[in-house]
């Protein structure tokens, strides 16, 4: 049929008069670590129910691993691994026994069941935590128990619905290392998050705002098309005084502040004068200790797309 | 079908593990049964004693001072005293310090010399009416056998024959024991709230949790949560059968007269039918404290009020008849008591198990369809 891992067409969902997706579009290649961005609410978890099978689409088609998700849901449950948002699995079993249920839920039994544990633990670093009870784990172990859960039958595609959330960066950091790993060895990763560094690490991203897909693309492409231009990055103090005056300023397209700094970011071929910037920022009462050029983050992009939707809204 | 059944025994061990691993699941299906029945066994007894009568004796002879004395030198009846006349024992009646009044009317000695049929009047406090039926039932008895044996001392013993006289003979329970009676409906009614409040948790836990949501996607069925669940407590449902069983043969000296597969079906589709139904509970209820309630409400009351363990069916008003039909315990009982009691089989009690199977087929079905597999 389709040669993606994922093809989805003009999806949408509705809940009586709520749309929480619309005519969404997109494809995801195989082996791809795929990004799915946007706020609470967005239609992000809405999107990844629907591709999994767990809830019927309103409109629209979606095929994983080649099955249609709302006719053949079954074949979709079968070669897909899923996390769920929520932590799920059952604290009061240790560890192992979680991955021994989940390998019978998929069919796996005596010996093949036995070397998948086996393969998994080893893969995800469990080794040594298999027999503890899993409420007695910290979280950053939890989260690679459930991952292991969800991969124990070799799915084609694994999604993880905000895997990451309430971990500490370090843990988020090894967990990321074996998403990598597995994107590299071919299975394909369809993952949401809102922690925009680890959007970083996706090959491609696709940002819903408001249920609709408003921005699909690599990080670098995503960054050069929505926050185009050179940007500062000032340190000082009381820059929060001077932000009108950066925004006044000819060729500045966007001034905000980013914890005590001051990102100052230029219309695109504009070239920077950063003794005007200076002056402009002390006359408005700011004190300038230093500035150096920065590259645009995802979350400047962020806050583009969300800043243009919403002016789209008004407009419409 | 192999990955039907595997995965059916991927969820059935999965619950094993949960309920090895905590410690009330096991103490509310094996120890509370037995903490009932034992409670219930010893601290609910229909049988009275020591009920209060008082006497007029009109005859004043030594038959008279014997048959009073004789009723009451048992543990049945004690003697609150003797009047002259019926209103100033009616009085105590209406005291309340004696629940019956024997009058022993004059001539009585004469009359039983001669072998006449004698007239006792009894007059029987009736504002509780179970004490009154057995203070009737227990006067009759003993004023008959003492009769008997007074008149015989006499010399016209051989006349004293009536023309036509019914002999009534109490089977399987000729003591009247109130355990013999009171153990099949309390095993009836324990072992229905134990088994609907074990699934009622097992689902709804799962839906708080949110493993639901996990076990959802993957390719697992509704069909196949449903008997995954059931099974590993249809087995510990049946150890609790066992153990109730046991101790009533041991403490309550329970008869076991009947067939013991046929108790055995009977049993395991009233678990069948009693854990579906808490299935359905935990479906539809999706939260552990409503589901506990329902769970509880569902089925101790009908169990114990609708199903003829306390009241008698043939006794209820048509409308409670009918629902009572629908009530498993009705059936268990009924056929506990057959097997028990009366020492029945397969025979006399397939409409009971056909019963059972069909509320149990429902409840399997109804918690299936039930089941949503979509969450939003």
């Amino acid at each position: 049929m389709t040669e993606h891992a994922i093809q989805v067409d003009k999806l949408s969902k509705h809940f009586g008069d709520f749309i929480a997706v619309r005519d969404v579009s997109f494809h995801v290649e195989r082996g791809e670590i795929f990004g799915y961005l946007g706020a609470n609410g967005a239609g992000k978890s809405t999107t990844i129910r629907m591709l999994c099978g767990l809830l019927t689409p309103s409109g629209g088609h979606a095929t994983v691993a080649g099955h249609d998700v709302a006719s053949s849901a079954l074949s979709v449950k079968s070669s897909i691994g899923y996390m769920s948002q929520k932590f799920s699995l059952y604290l009061e079993l240790e560890a192992e026994h979680n991955l021994e249920f989940f390998a019978g839920i998929y069919g796996l039994y005596g010996k093949r069941l036995r070397h998948a544990i086996d393969e998994v633990v080893e893969r995800t670093g469990l080794t040594e935590h298999k027999h503890a009870i899993t409420s007695a784990l910290p979280g950053g172990i939890r989260q690679r128990l459930a991952l292991a859960c969800s991969l124990i039958h070799k799915p084609a595609i694994v999604f993880l619905d905000e895997p990451t959330a309430g971990v500490d960066p370090a843990s988020r950091r090894d967990f990321w290392r074996l998403i990598r790993e597995l994107a590299g060895q071919g299975t394909t990763v369809f993952v949401t998050t809102h922690y925009m560094d680890e959007a970083e690490y996706c090959a491609r991203i696709g940002l819903m705002v408001d249920g609709v897909l408003v921005a699909l693309d690599t990080p670098e492409a995503l960054k050069r098309t929505w926050v185009p231009g050179e940007a500062l990055s000032i340190e000082g103090r009381d820059l929060h005084k001077a932000t009108s005056a950066a925004r006044a300023l000819q060729g500045v397209r966007a001034a905000e502040l980013f914890g005590a700094r001051l990102h100052v970011r230029y219309a695109d071929g504009v070239p920077i004068d950063r003794r005007v910037l200076t002056a402009a920022l002390c006359s408005a009462g700011a004190q300038v200790e230093g500035m150096e050029p920065t590259e645009a983050s995802l979350e400047d992009v962020f806050l583009a797309v969300a800043r243009t939707s919403v002016q789209n809204q008004e407009s419409a | 079908m192999g990955a039907f059944w595997q995965r059916v025994w991927a969820l059935s061990a999965k619950e094993v593990r949960h309920v090895m691993r905590d410690p009330r699941t096991l103490y509310l299906a094996l120890a509370m049964p037995i903490v009932m029945l034992l409670l219930f066994g010893f601290g609910v007894s229909f049988d009275l004693e020591h009920l209060p009568v008082t006497f007029v004796d009109q005859d004043h002879s030594t038959s008279s001072r014997e048959l009073r004395q004789r009723l009451c030198a048992g543990d049945q009846f004690n003697d609150v005293g003797s009047w002259s006349t019926p209103s100033e024992a009616e009085a105590r009646l209406v005291a309340g310090s004696a629940i019956a009044a024997l009058i022993i009317p004059v001539n009585f000695e004469r009359d039983l010399r001669r072998g006449r049929p004698i007239q006792l009047q009894l007059l029987v406090d009736g504002s509780d009416n179970s004490s009154a039926l057995q203070v009737r039932a227990k006067m009759d008895a003993s004023v008959r056998a003492l009769g008997l044996s007074l008149a015989s001392g006499g010399a016209a013993a051989s006349t004293l024959t009536p023309p036509i006289e019914p002999r009534s003979w109490t089977r399987f329970n000729p003591e009247g024991r109130s355990a013999i009676y009171l153990v099949p409906g309390i095993t009836a009614l324990v072992l229905a709230i134990v088994a609907v409040l074990l699934t009622a948790l097992t689902v709804s836990r799962e839906w708080e949790r949110g493993s639901m949501a996990q076990l959802f996607a993957t390719p697992v069925g509704r069909l196949e949560i449903v008997l995954g669940k059931l099974l590993p407590y249809l087995l510990l449902g049946t150890l609790a059968v066992l153990l109730v069983l046991a101790v009533g043969s041991w403490v309550f000296n329970m008869p076991f007269r009947g067939s013991a597969p046929t108790l055995a079906l009977v049993a395991l589709l009233f678990l069948t039918g009693m854990l579906g139904q808490g299935l359905l509970v935990s479906v539809v209820a999706r939260n552990q404290m409503v589901a506990t309630q329902v769970a509880t409400l569902s089925s101790m009351l009908p169990s114990l009020l609708l199903s003829g363990f306390v009241f008698p069916i043939a006794n209820m008003p048509k409308p409670l008849q009918v629902i009572s039909a629908v009530i498993p315990a009705r059936y268990f009982i009924d056929a506990l008591r057959g097997v028990l009691l009366r020492g029945n089989g397969f025979a006399e009690l397939w409409h009971d198990a056909a019963a059972l199977a069909l509320f149990s087929a429902l409840m399997v079905l109804m918690s299936t369809t039930r089941f949503r597999r979509t969450i939003a």
